[in-house]
């Protein structure tokens, strides 16, 4: 036996705490009792090795223990939050064409007409490691979930990678704790992370999103998303017994040892560095390579990714239905100094843990020997529903699979009901339209992203249709990518492609998580519409980020936060197929007070484009077109940008009609597949006034507009109509000669004409008689077009 | 053997800027500022050799210069010299030992990837401050100042 803990299973509460800080494995005192029992019933003591497994596999990060365990809120117990909203919303919808969800890596719609390819989806989160290192988080964090698509069903080939953040703001000036990186430092190595692995991969970069907001000052937040194309024959994966366990790509060393417990914990001041991850792009490009062509050789039964846990992790998931020997003395080592068990939970990257049929090894190793990619058998699959791993002889596992998987034990979490803040009307605007339209427009929430995205290659693969900058001078903002995945198909006369966008909405969050919900799928769906999706076939992703779950506040407005994902992905049928939780995202601030994210969901959407040479863009195209706004303007300017500058306490979100949406946004659909609507862009941050500034200055274009006759809800002031940010409205550019159809398509939706798209001029925005506001093009783009980096 | 990159002067203005802004930023207002690139290169070859390399392989020859020795003609500035600590993945470093063993045939012993910033300031201490707030990570990164 490897190192022995000795009196474990005799040790009080107290002591057990101690040593769960000792080793750093973020086990609660029910978990530790529950491994200690287990022991006692063995009669023995446990390994190092064994607990450390325990750690890892019982991890937030591993099981989602927070998210899928029993709440009770406001009376109503789920037993199981995850299953009971964000699955429940997908079994309840049962589209036929969502071909894996929830039990693999990642979620696969089909893709395309032949039947013959899928599409997988994923995006998580790499907060902790990019709060201590944001290059090399952000770096393993891209590379994990690339991992994700390479190990979902057999391996499917990465076409996209989106990227999404929140930093704290970079002219903050709240006192920093020893240790912590500031904003600047964190948004800079975060993004060179990000670029330089994606890049490096041959994956373009070109979705995502950038959220400043002093609440993530200390722990940002990075989301990154990989999508992938698979075989339809390649979704099923299989372990058998007999089959050897060979892990390809990247060596093991010390570095990421604890990266999954370390996800369970706050970040102090002190955080070891082993728990840094180091990626290395080049190696995962070689296992990529690698996996393609013995996927279609059929040269493994099963494979799945070396994450959070390592070997651990890996193997123990593979394994779960069949047992597994793993002899570690076999694994290709950075260092030789290193102990068996770090071996075993080691996070090292760039690693993948394939099933592979003895019979079948020789072809294998050609296949990894032409790829310049190491590998080494560590051992094989058994039948004996046994984990067993050993070192030189000396056993460092020796646990059944099903108290690995299922011995965890679950505890009803308290969850309270948020008081919301008080509202207070904003009844006249501060300062002038116009003043608070330049204001908006140079908003860190609003401002152009050009320095970040230009850093990225969106043109590798040469698949990218509709790029993340749009419009005349291609540097003008999108609301969607669109993705023509040939590369992947190798098929260029099937113009199928896929568009892919966000909702992301934290401000709303701290005034209503369940609105939170609703409005951030409806700006995803509609941000699909704007590029011409098929919206009927979204599918969408869940990523939360919280505070600490042990905060009954925290808990109800995650509680509320799901609850509203159901509610709004039955309403816009828009299943979910994957997502990713991150808890324990608070820090201690300078003072030594605890300082929490506020809750964040992104929702991640996609959906098939029939023809991509048919997608649309945001800019005004052509002088003489009507301007359109579909949607209904409502009062109040809670979790606005302009609510944030002019009006704190305006707190006023008013509810989501989703029937009355998913009405409008297809009749607009129809429109944009006839080619009526040139240009569409929805209405968010910054409000209608934004949308259309814009809208101008992406197509060189001017405008004349009266907002007297856009469908408004009754009492809107002039500022909720200019800057308000309430959902499901979108702006519309209809060709000329096409409007009379178009008006036919959407008759009796509030769809209103606002006025035409003029070849000189400016923006002029009025409502009647009355000009709102009047400025240059130059104006606003200039205000809007900052250098973030 | 160090090897040291740069960019020609005249093709290194934005770099400048940016690096003069960011120091700026974190509260060390700085006018002269240059950027290198080092990789550390640990084999028993010749100066013949580790120059071929730097033609050959680390360097644009019509964007940047390279010296085998100090990088000449800074005076009155500090030199930081950054380094990933050697229990972190170099991977540029790695890379680069493969490239260099294709293109002579041998393997040297290691290549490690660092960067050299040249800065002109008052206070050693304040650029010491300043430079961990802004150009290392000190968990993965080593640095050292020197006035030249």
């Amino acid at each position: 036996m490897s190192e022995t803990l000795s009196g474990f299973t005799s040790l009080d509460e107290s002591r057990l705490a101690e040593l769960d800080r000792k080793y750093g494995w973020s086990l609660n005192t029910a978990e530790l009792k529950q491994a200690q029992a287990y022991f006692r019933a063995e009669k023995r003591e446990p390994t190092r090795g064994e607990l450390e497994t325990l750690a890892q596999t019982w991890s937030e990060h591993c099981k989602h223990k927070t998210f899928s365990g029993p709440v009770r809120f406001r009376g109503k117990r789920y037993k199981n939050l995850f299953k009971e909203t964000i699955v429940k919303a997908t079994r309840k919808l049962n589209r036929p064409w969502c071909l894996s969800v929830f039990k693999d890596n990642a979620g696969i719609v089909r893709f395309g007409k032949s039947g013959k390819w899928g599409l997988a989806f994923k995006a998580e989160t790499h907060n902790h490691p990019c709060a201590v290192e944001p290059y090399g988080g952000a770096e393993t964090g891209v590379g994990g979930v690339i991992r994700d698509v390479l190990g979902v069903g057999l391996g499917a080939k990465p076409v996209l990678n989106t990227d999404n953040f929140c930093f704290g703001r970079l002219d903050s000036k709240t006192r920093l704790p020893k240790n912590a990186l500031g904003p600047e430092r964190v948004f800079r190595g975060v993004v060179e992370g990000v670029r330089d692995y994606g890049n490096r991969m041959g994956i373009p970069t070109a979705s995502g999103g950038i959220y400043f907001d002093d609440g993530y000052l200390l722990n940002p937040l990075v989301f990154v998303g990989c999508a992938g194309l698979i075989p339809t024959d390649k979704i099923e994966k299989r372990t058998r017994p007999g089959d050897l366990i060979v892990s390809i790509g990247g060596r093991t060393g010390r570095d990421g040892i604890h990266g999954a417990t370390f996800s369970s914990a706050n970040i102090e001041e002190e955080t070891s560095s082993s728990a840094v991850q180091i990626g290395h792009a080049i190696n995962e490009k070689k296992v990529l390579d690698v996996l393609m062509r013995a996927r279609d050789r059929g040269l493994y039964g099963a494979l799945t990714d070396c994450g959070a846990g390592g070997f651990s992790s890996a193997i123990g998931e593979l394994g779960s239905e069949t047992g597994a020997r793993v002899r570690l003395e076999n694994a290709k080592l950075k260092d030789t100094r290193i102990e068996p068990w770090e071996i075993w939970v080691s996070e090292s990257q760039e690693r993948m843990i394939l099933a592979v049929p003895p019979g079948k090894l020789s072809a294998l190793e050609d296949v990894l020997n032409s790829e310049d990619c190491e590998y080494c058998v560590l051992g094989e699959f058994t039948s004996d529903k046994r984990l067993l791993v050993s070192f030189n002889g000396e056993t460092v596992v020796d646990l059944p699979m099903a108290f690995l998987h299922g011995g965890l034990p679950n505890f009803e979490k308290p969850a309270a009901l948020r008081k919301r803040p008080a509202h207070s009307p904003l009844l006249r605007a501060p300062v002038p339209h116009q003043k608070a339209l330049l204001a908006l427009l140079a908003h860190p929430n609003i401002c152009s992203r050009h320095s970040v995205i230009t850093q990225y290659d969106h043109e590798v693969q040469g698949g990218t249709v509709i790029k993340p900058l749009q419009g005349k001078y291609g540097d003008g903002p999108g609301d969607a990518s669109v993705i023509w995945p040939h590369s992947a198909t190798g098929d260029i006369n099937d113009h199928a492609g896929f568009a892919v966008s966000h909702g992301f909405n934290p401000a709303a969050g701290r005034i209503d998580p369940y609105l939170m919900a609703l409005y951030s799928v409806d700006e995803a769906v509609r941000n699909l519409l704007c590029s011409g999706a098929e919206i009927s076939r979204a599918a969408i992703l869940d990523n939360f980020c919280a505070a600490s779950p042990k905060d009954p506040e925290v808990m109800g407005d995650l509680v509320r936060a799901a609850e509203g994902c159901y509610d709004a992905a039955v309403g816009y049928g828009a299943p979910f197929i994957s997502g990713k939780d991150s808890f324990y995202n608070q820090s201690k601030d300078a003072s030594g007070r605890e300082y929490p994210i506020p809750l964040s969901l992104l929702i991640s959407a996609v959906a098939p484009v029939e023809d991509v040479r048919r997608a649309i863009t945001i800019n005004f195209k052509e002088p003489g077109n009507t301007v359109y706004l579909a949607g209904v303007c409502r009062k109040g300017l809670g979790g606005s940008v302009y609510g944030e500058v002019y009006a704190k306490n305006d707190t006023l979100m008013r509810p989501l009609d989703i029937k009355a949406a998913v009405k409008l946004y297809a009749a607009l659909l129809k429109a944009v597949k006839k080619g009526f609507v040139p240009a569409a862009h929805d209405v968010s941050q910054g409000g209608l006034a934004v949308t259309l500034a814009e809208m101008a200055f992406s197509g060189g274009l001017g405008a004349m507009l009266d907002l007297a006759g856009a469908a408004s809800e009754k009492g809107v002031l002039e500022h909720e109509l200019l800057f308000g940010e309430s959902p499901a409205r979108l702006v519309l550019e209809v060709a000329r000669e096409k409007e009379k159809e178009f008006l036919n398509l959407v008759k009796g939706l509030p769809v209103k004409r606002l006025g035409v798209v003029l070849e000189a001029g400016g923006l002029e925005l009025r409502l009647g008689a009355k000009t709102l506001l009047k400025e240059d093009l130059g104006v606003l783009k200039g205000c809007w077009k900052k250098d973030l980096l | 053997m160090l090897i040291e990159i740069w960019t020609k002067d005249a093709l290194a203005v934005n770099e400048k800027r940016a690096l003069a802004e960011r120091l700026s930023r974190a509260g060390l207002p700085v006018k002269n500022v240059r950027l290198s690139r080092l990789y550390s290169v640990d084999a028993p070859w010749s100066a013949r050799d580790f120059r071929a390399l730097a033609e050959e392989l680390l360097t644009d020859r019509i964007t940047e210069k390279y010296s085998l020795s100090n990088r000449p003609g800074l005076k009155n500035l500090y030199r930081v010299e950054v380094w990933l600590k050697s229990s972190a993945t170099d991977v540029i470093g790695e890379s680069v030992k493969e490239a260099v063993h294709d293109l002579l045939g041998r393997p040297p012993k290691s290549v490690r990837f660092g960067r050299a910033y040249y800065i002109a300031c008052a206070s050693e201490a304040k650029l010491r401050a300043v430079v961990t707030k802004t150009l290392v990570n000190e968990v993965v990164n080593s640095f050292t100042v020197k006035r030249l």
